[in-house]
């Protein structure tokens, strides 16, 4: 029994090594760019950031469901948005001075605007809509605009058998 | 015969070792250094961190969550195929089952919330005809009983009309809590860790507001307290003056007031959200600006001996306070403790000396109502 | 398989009206849908993923895989499109249909909107069409549609309307904040305005509760079955009598013939994916404007090479919707309360008599305006990333208001759906190709209609405004799509009868938005409800026992 029980063990914990990072899709590498990325389209202030939010969860949750279609788009533009960083400051984006990741973004909106614009869309999707995704995080995007979440609605007082309520 | 026996069995036989050896890897997995195991997989890291983050860290994830070997494979086959969902989410009978769990550490919390009205079952909620002949059945009754159920209105309750008899369609669910321990208490909420003191009080305004979150069913997940609404109130055009104890934001949830119905006053002048027009209880007249932890306790909802904490036990028109009818459910009753006012009782008007406010009640400015 | 008198092919707006005349005529009768029964948990009120915006897919059908369809741009590119693509031109496949999570304006055509030619004139290059029959033919159809199904709402401030002999059965809401604005506004300016009516219970109705004024509307599904859609309403009043069985995630495929060019019933892939058929006196195809034509067309036989009712290329032509524009208004103060649903007030002061315009639109304030919606709307000249569109999204999100509404579009012949010739969806079976626009004359409409959305915001004080007018580079037809199998006398111009009967096939029915033959400056829903009522009477008029003769 403890011999099946150690089978069972490694081949479980054997799955782990089929990918180390702690995201579904992404390499730890690869969020991390995401993240600063995500990070200059909606940066912290009184209110968190795109990333302090849970947009790269979102993301990342997405490229194993409905986003699928654009996971090569992603590992593409990540490794651009890298490469200009190293091209401008010597580092990946993440590690780049924030002062330069601004610029780095510009240049990257400019030359790679498709995939800009995606990630600028999923980003806003993240970061607005429904918490349920991984993003928006505590519907905090929500209470930012001034938005109850969850809503207060009482429940009608109405007696339908007496035919209109009351 | 014999060959196609000797394959059949040989297939069982391989079938159960690997079945015994998921479950024991699991069991073994899981139960390691504190739910570490759990984390290992990935899509489990989340969950397991926040807990770790939490105030209940020095419990395993064993400890709360299902042990039985169904969940075992379950869990194992959802992992190798990769089919995870996009989040991790309880389903009713685990939310029922972890509510055994929280009594064997939270024994006096269990026992007072098991005799109030908040431990309602499924078949209380859902088969009562007085409700269910008067209002129709809709998957909004979720909101605040049973938001932990997975499906619609119609797979818990049948028939979907007001001619009952009413029955519960998944009969193991008719005996359990529509709103248990997790409809108000956020488990895995970060928050330093607490040991268990030695004696508990579950006494008015005690109430731990650490855990305190409302599960929202539409989006799957809890909202602490400090982020939920306290609601602004109006008793026709006047604002309301609502207690800012934001520990009441969790009670306004589900007691909550409405907008105005059409054709009403408060419609034809667009006043806002009005107190008593859905299931809320805002205090008006004499309670004020009360908060509803003033005198309920959360799990039990009772309020008998509260009145003894502000008023002296014989009141000065020699009413015993415990002992008066305090009639809640009728909004028209004149001992109705939410909307009793001064002039309900003088009714020839307010003696001079009694226009005083307390350290409860703020002054309240009288309107025609 | 018993035969049944009459196979109903979509259970949407139009197909659960007539699944339950039908049946409470006597006949037997079985509704086929391709889609389930869903309810308000399959989509909890998910802001990405609903009918209307869809960017995590379609709440409420078709799934992504295995429906495509092909759009063919201005330019001629052609290219395979998912449902869940804005140019897909999706309608929910659902029982209930659009009507499970539609916004619910409930609007009655105008008199002017049936006779477009006589009243206005076909511009060169359109195929404008009177109907052949009259908003007076129609008009215990809608008083039908509005008691049986519930409509709230007051028109007796709206000079415009059609006659009516009574008032709608439900109050219209009690006004939000945007009502309260704009409300003076329009008086200021001479205008008209009203409450819109709503297929939806601002008081108990029909056995069910009042709205309960949630921030979600349109696109979702609602949880206090305060909408009145077919699935709450007729649907199961047609299972009540027992003559109606209900066929869920049932695809029919062909109209099946017989040799003497009657059809025999119809042939349909069943839940486990296996093709069956069921036999019938009668055939209702009630699919929607897009799918209804497809089916046709793929129903071919000896006797229909080219599909049924198509014998001169009329199926899948005239293919329209609506084209949106308006006016986003920024505002000084908060105009947003949280109050649903949004939409609460309109004019119908710009829907016909502009010289010079063949028609217009209604025009009213937006259903709802989640916080994903704002992320593009916010005032011209705003970053479009960064602090500053942050900062701008909570200027902005509660102090605007849009106004905006569905200009009539001007029919073209080359507006159409065809099959393509290479695409099949996951059963094998051709899928629709979408080409060709509106008549450019539908897009100077569009553009007055937005300045007059503009000069109202203008007029109730805001501060910036931008128009929405972008020109669509194909047809928008979307959930309001109509108009592919033409109402008319001429059987050379039209696909069905009057009363809704294929010219060429006597058993055959088309009852949906496709037998508009001009699709009216308003949301269809209320016109497709009252079609089916009054072409079900007539249907059931012209049965006798065993078949239907006219």
């Amino acid at each position: 029994m403890a011999g099946t029980a150690a089978t069972g063990a490694v081949c479980i914990t054997g799955c782990s090594w089929r990918n180390s990072s702690r995201w579904e899709f992404l390499s730890n590498a690869q969020a991390e760019t995401l993240a600063a990325l995500a990070d200059q389209i909606i940066p912290e202030d009184d209110f968190p950031s795109a990333s302090q939010a849970g947009v790269v969860v979102y993301i990342d949750r997405q490229l194993m469901g409905p986003y699928r279609r654009h996971r090569g788009a992603y590992q593409g533009g990540i490794e651009s948005a890298d490469q200009i960083s190293r091209k401008f400051c010597g580092v990946a984006l993440a590690q780049a001075r924030p002062t330069m990741r601004q610029e780095v973004v510009s240049a990257l909106a400019e030359r790679f605007r498709e995939f800009f614009e995606m990630v600028r869309e999923h980003t806003m999707e993240g970061y607005y809509g429904s918490p349920r995704h991984g993003g928006n995080r505590d519907a905090v995007s929500w209470r930012m605009l001034g938005l109850k979440e969850p809503p207060l609605r009482g429940r009608a007082h109405y007696d339908l058998s007496k035919g209109r309520g009351s | 015969m014999k060959r196609v026996f000797f394959h059949v069995a040989l297939a069982a036989g391989i079938l159960i070792l690997c079945a015994a050896g998921a479950i024991g890897g699991a069991t073994y997995y899981y139960t390691s250094q504190r739910g570490a195991g759990c984390a290992g997989c990935h899509e489990m890291a989340d969950y397991v961190g926040a807990v770790h983050a939490s105030s209940h860290r020095s419990v395993g994830c064993f400890d709360c969550h299902s042990t039985g070997w169904a969940a075992k494979l379950r869990h194992t086959a959802v992992h190798l195929s990769g089919r995870t969902p996009e989040a991790i989410r309880l389903r009713d009978v685990d939310v029922v089952e972890m509510t055994a769990k929280c009594q064997s550490c939270h024994q006096r919390e269990y026992a007072t919330w098991r005799a109030g009205p908040h431990s309602a079952t499924y078949a209380q909620i859902f088969t009562n005809a007085q409700q269910n002949a008067t209002r129709r059945l809709m998957d909004d009754c979720f909101r605040c009983h049973g938001m932990q159920f997975s499906g619609s209105i119609g797979d818990i309750v049948q028939p979907q009309s007001l001619n009952g008899p009413w029955r519960i369609v998944r009969a193991g669910l008719a005996s359990e809590p529509t709103m248990p321990c997790q409809a108000c208490h956020w488990i895995h909420r970060e928050g330093l860790p607490v040991s268990k003191p030695v004696a508990r009080f579950s006494v008015a305004g005690a109430a731990d507001g650490e855990s305190l979150a409302f599960f929202d069913r539409r989006e799957q997940m809890h909202f602490a307290i400090a982020e939920l609404p306290l609601p602004q109130i109006f008793d026709r055009a006047r604002p309301v003056n609502v207690s800012p104890d934001q520990r009441q934001a969790l009670c306004y949830q589900c007691h909550a007031p409405r907008q105005p119905d059409a054709e009403s006053a408060a419609a034809r002048n667009n006043w806002g959200a009005q107190a008593g027009s859905g299931d809320d209880r805002t205090p008006l007249g004499v309670h004020e600006g009360i908060s509803c932890f003033t005198c309920h306790s959360g799990h039990g909802e009772s309020t008998r001996a509260s009145c003894a904490t502000c008023h002296p036990v014989m009141s000065d028109c020699g009413l015993a306070v415990e002992k008066m009818d305090t009639t809640y459910a009728n909004p028209a009753s004149k001992h109705n403790i939410h909307w009793v006012k001064c002039q309900d009782c003088h009714t020839h008007g307010v003696p001079r000396s009694m226009h005083r406010g307390s350290e409860f009640v703020k002054p309240i400015q009288w309107n025609e109502r | 398989m018993n035969r049944v008198n009459a196979v109903i092919v979509g259970a949407g707006a139009a197909g659960g009206i007539v699944a339950k005349q039908l049946a409470a005529a006597g006949l037997s009768v079985v509704l086929l849908e391709r889609g389930p029964w869903y309810t308000p948990a399959d989509c909890r009120k998910d802001d990405l993923r609903n009918q209307r915006t869809t960017v995590l897919g379609n709440a409420f059908g078709p799934e992504d895989l295995g429906f495509p369809r092909v759009v063919v741009d201005a330019g001629g590119v052609a290219r395979i499109v998912r449902p869940s693509d804005s140019a897909y031109q999706n309608n929910a496949a659902c029982v209930g249909g659009g009507t499970l999570s539609y916004g619910a304006q409930a609007w009655r055509y105008m008199p002017q909107d049936f006779r477009m030619k006589s009243v206005y004139g076909a511009p060169a290059g359109s195929s404008l069409e009177d109907w052949p029959i009259g908003y007076g033919d129609l008009e215990p159809f809608y008083d039908q549609a509005e008691y049986e199904i519930g409509v709230s709402g007051d028109y007796a401030p709206d000079p415009f309307h059609g006659p009516r002999k009574r008032r709608l059965p439900m109050p219209p809401l009690p006004a939000n904040r945007e009502w309260e604005i704009l409300e003076p506004a329009a008086r200021r300016l001479g205008l008209h305005p009203f409450a819109i009516p709503m297929l939806r219970n601002s008081v108990p109705y029909n056995d069910r509760g009042p709205c309960m004024r949630c921030r979600w509307c349109v696109g979702f599904a609602c949880e206090v079955d305060a909408k009145n859609g077919s699935q709450n309403t007729v649907i199961p009043q047609a299972l009540a009598t027992g003559n109606c069985e209900l066929r869920m995630r049932c695809t029919a495929t062909e109209i099946l013939m017989d040799e003497r060019g009657h059809a025999r019933g119809v042939e349909y892939i069943n839940e486990d994916g296996r093709r069956e058929q069921q036999l019938s006196d009668v055939v209702v195809v009630s699919a929607c404007a897009i799918e209804s034509a497809r089916l046709l067309l793929n129903s071919k036989s000896r006797l229909f090479p080219n599909g049924l009712g198509n014998r001169y290329d009329q199926v899948g032509r005239h293919l329209q919707g609506h084209y949106y524009t308006g006016a986003l208004g920024y505002f000084d103060h908060d105009t947003y309360d949280d109050v649903g649903p949004g939409a609460s007030i309109a004019l119908c002061d710009y829907n016909h008599g502009t010289p010079g315009l063949c028609g217009g639109g209604m025009l009213a304030n937006e259903f709802i305006r989640l916080p994903i919606h704002m992320i593009d709307r916010l005032p011209p000249g705003t970053p479009r990333w960064g602090q500053g569109h942050k900062q701008a999204m909570r200027e902005w999100h509660r102090r605007t208001i849009v106004v905006m509404g569905p200009t009539q579009q001007i029919p073209t012949a080359e507006a159409r759906v065809t099959l393509d010739p290479a695409v099949r969806d996951k059963w094998g079976a051709p899928v629709a190709r979408i080409q060709g626009n509106s008549h450019p004359h539908t897009f100077e409409i569009g553009a007055v209609q937005a300045k007059r959305a503009q000069a109202w915001l203008q007029e109730a004080g805001a501060i910036h405004t931008a128009l929405m007018n972008s020109r669509p580079q194909m047809i928008s037809a979307g959930q309001h799509q109509a108009g592919t199998c033409r109402m008319g006398n001429d059987p050379r111009a039209s696909v069905v009868t009057p009363n809704c009967q294929l010219h060429d096939v006597e058993n055959v029915f088309v009852i949906d938005g496709s037998v508009h033959v001009s699709n009216g400056g308003f949301n269809p829903a209320l016109t497709i409800m009252a079609i089916a009522y009054y072409a079900s009477a007539a249907l059931v008029r012209g049965w006798k026992g065993t078949r239907y003769r006219s």
